[in-house]
């Protein structure tokens, strides 16, 4: 598939310190990719970096087959949000959305529909006239988000887009987002991993400056190939379940309360193993819920190495 | 010509926005304030300085400022004085054939334009770094447009500013000074409006360029006025201290990289050195704008 984004060994420092340490990346085209990582992890500077916002001191940027960002090449294809980063206060967000459009080389009467559009979407069609520092935090950051989709741009780079809205707005937006799948490339910063699970098909861990994990969220949940029962108690026997499925891996996590079981999915259906599992299962202890995979945060942290800190 | 375009986006929405906001209204109640105020006073002060020649005289004393003036703008005396000041026969056989209206409000206008420039535009760019804004734009836009851009917009915001105060500075002189109120000069002074916008180009271009160099906008504007401040006792030191030999010879040289060093141009009324001074100054307020550009191109934001 081909990229949307490919960096290659990126390196940023801020005095002795490596923002960026080597961090190689790709997002494919139209994939929604979520960024994880701790605070100062280098998401941000990733995204700042790849926005052309940041000067790398090492390492290869290629966005949309283009090059580095340049805005000769990408405005209007490459769109961000970035980061506690305020809109001018005394502008108005339709002034401002289709000034934003007209940089972007949207005709005057597209950049206005544009912008129309796009603050109706984001829930602000009723104070299209007032002042940026007339809106409340959340609504400026509901500007923020809708400046990211004027034209519709191929590639949107979004910092901790939810941040900051009610949880009406968020659930909103988290649904707007997740429409634009397939559509459009999405990169999402955050540390909602609830959020990133609802938006993201990929998602990458990044972690001092390096990318730890770049693979799709069913990978790295393991969605397709783990089934997780939440059990009432510790299953005394684990012999039985393992003769039911003699192809698949069985392990008990006392602290979560979860039986897991790790299978091929090549050989057996989801159902398949239910169908064999959940009998001596059910002889044993009462099953309060089963899942496809994992959370996200908990394949996080165990790729994070903290599932033992727990 | 791409770039061209959206540099001019940039400066139109400066401008719009500037205008739709407060932040015009501040800047032209400055600069009319100051224009009224300052040509009200100094014709209270022409009619004070007649009514008291008129009383010294034992003459009937006029109603109206102006009457005498005329005659006193011819004097030798005063011409000697004029002398002094411009320190350029040229300039004063140019400027003696003008309305004291007109020469007070040129005197105005090239005084505080600086200043003001400073004060109005010398944190724009600082602003917009410090609060982030500006990132929403140069992935749109590529960094010298939105520079140029905002550059553009400033400087259409202070002509306008600059002609409004001329017309409101006549409006004034027509109603306070006699013989004031020809169309004559409501054209001289929108003339010397112009002047002074031109005059302001290379003040702007300091506060602007200067302007790239930091995120904070108060910062931005201690910085301008410490800039205007050096470039007026750089003149000041040039003009009384050159000598012909030893390195004070080479400070006329310096001169010539501030903008006082071509003022007196402006103040002709021949088009050519009216051409070459407008040329230079214009060209003067882009080397600085430029000089605070090639630091904010490598910079992050």
């Amino acid at each position: 598939m081909e990229n949307a984004i490919e960096t290659v060994s990126l390196v940023k420092r801020y005095g002795a310190r490596r923002a960026l340490d080597g961090l190689s990346l790709a997002v494919p085209r139209y994939a929604v990719l979520g960024l994880v990582g701790p605070n100062g992890a280098g998401k941000t500077t990733w995204m700042m970096s790849v926005a052309g916002l940041l000067h790398l001191h090492g390492g290869t940027v290629n966005l949309l087959g283009g090059g580095p960002f340049d805005p000769a090449v990408h405005s209007g294809r490459v769109t961000l949000l970035p980061q506690d980063s305020e809109l001018p206060l005394e502008s108005r967000p339709v002034d401002l959305l289709t000034h934003y459009g007209l940089l972007q080389g949207l005709t005057r009467r597209e950049a206005e529909r544009s912008a129309a559009s796009m603050l109706q979407e984001v829930h602000l069609g009723d104070r299209l006239a007032a002042t940026v520092r007339s809106l409340s935090h959340g609504m400026r950051k509901r500007v923020m988000i809708a400046q990211c989709f004027i034209g519709f741009p191929e590639l949107v780079l979004l910092d901790e887009p939810l941040s900051g809205l009610d949880p009406r707005e968020t659930a909103h937006m988290r649904a707007f987002l997740t429409r634009r799948r397939g559509r459009q490339t999405l990169v999402i910063s955050s540390h909602n991993l609830h959020d990133i699970e609802v938006m993201c098909d990929r998602v990458a861990f990044i972690e001092k400056g390096r990318t730890v994990r770049n693979a799709t969220l069913d990978e790295i949940i393991g969605a397709s190939n783990m089934l997780l029962y939440r059990v009432t108690a510790a299953p005394a026997d684990l012999a039985p379940l393992s003769a039911a499925v003699p192809d698949a891996t069985l392990a008990y996590d006392a602290v979560n309360g979860l039986l897991c079981c790790r299978y091929d999915p090549r050989r057996d259906t989801p159902e398949q193993i239910n169908a064999r599992v959940l009998p001596p299962l059910l002889a044993q202890c009462g099953v309060i819920d089963v899942s496809r995979g994992d959370s996200l945060e908990a394949a996080y942290l165990r790729t994070a190495g903290d599932m033992q800190k727990i | 010509m791409n770039a061209l375009r959206q540099t001019w986006r940039v400066a139109c929405y400066e401008w719009f926005d500037a205008l739709r906001s407060r932040r015009a209204l501040v800047v032209l109640l400055l600069y009319l304030a100051a224009a009224v105020c300052n040509m009200y006073w100094s014709i209270n002060l022409l009619h004070k300085l007649e009514t008291e020649l008129a009383s010294a005289l034992q003459l009937p004393a006029s109603e109206q400022a102006g009457v005498v003036s005329t005659a006193l703008w011819k004097s030798k005396p005063f011409q000697r004085m004029m002398t002094k000041m411009t320190q350029n026969d040229l300039v004063l056989r140019d400027i003696t054939g003008k309305h004291p209206v007109e020469l007070i409000y040129a005197w105005f206008a090239f005084f505080y334009t600086p200043l003001l420039v400073v004060l109005v535009a010398g944190n724009r760019i600082a602003e917009e770094i410090g609060s982030g804004s500006v990132r929403y734009v140069i992935f749109r836009t590529s960094r010298a447009s939105w520079s140029l851009g905002k550059f553009v917009g400033q400087t259409l915001m202070i002509g306008l500013a600059l002609m409004l105060s001329g017309a409101s500075a006549y409006a004034v002189a027509k109603f306070r000074l006699a013989g004031s109120g020809t169309p004559d000069l409501f054209l001289n002074m929108v003339q010397w409006s112009l002047r002074a916008w031109i005059y302001s180009i290379p003040y702007l271009g300091l506060a602007m360029g200067l302007s790239h160099l930091t995120r904070s906008p108060s910062k931005a504007t201690v910085m301008g006025i410490l800039a205007i401040t050096l470039c007026f006792a750089l003149s000041i030191l040039i003009r009384h201290f050159t000598l012909d030999t030893g390195w004070r010879a080479f400070l006329p040289h310096l001169g010539q990289l501030l903008p006082d060093g071509h003022k007196m141009l402006l103040w002709r009324n021949a088009a050519a050195p009216l051409v070459a001074g407008s040329a230079t100054l214009v060209t003067l307020g882009f080397c600085y704008l430029l000089t605070g550009y090639a630091f904010f191109r490598n910079r992050d934001v």
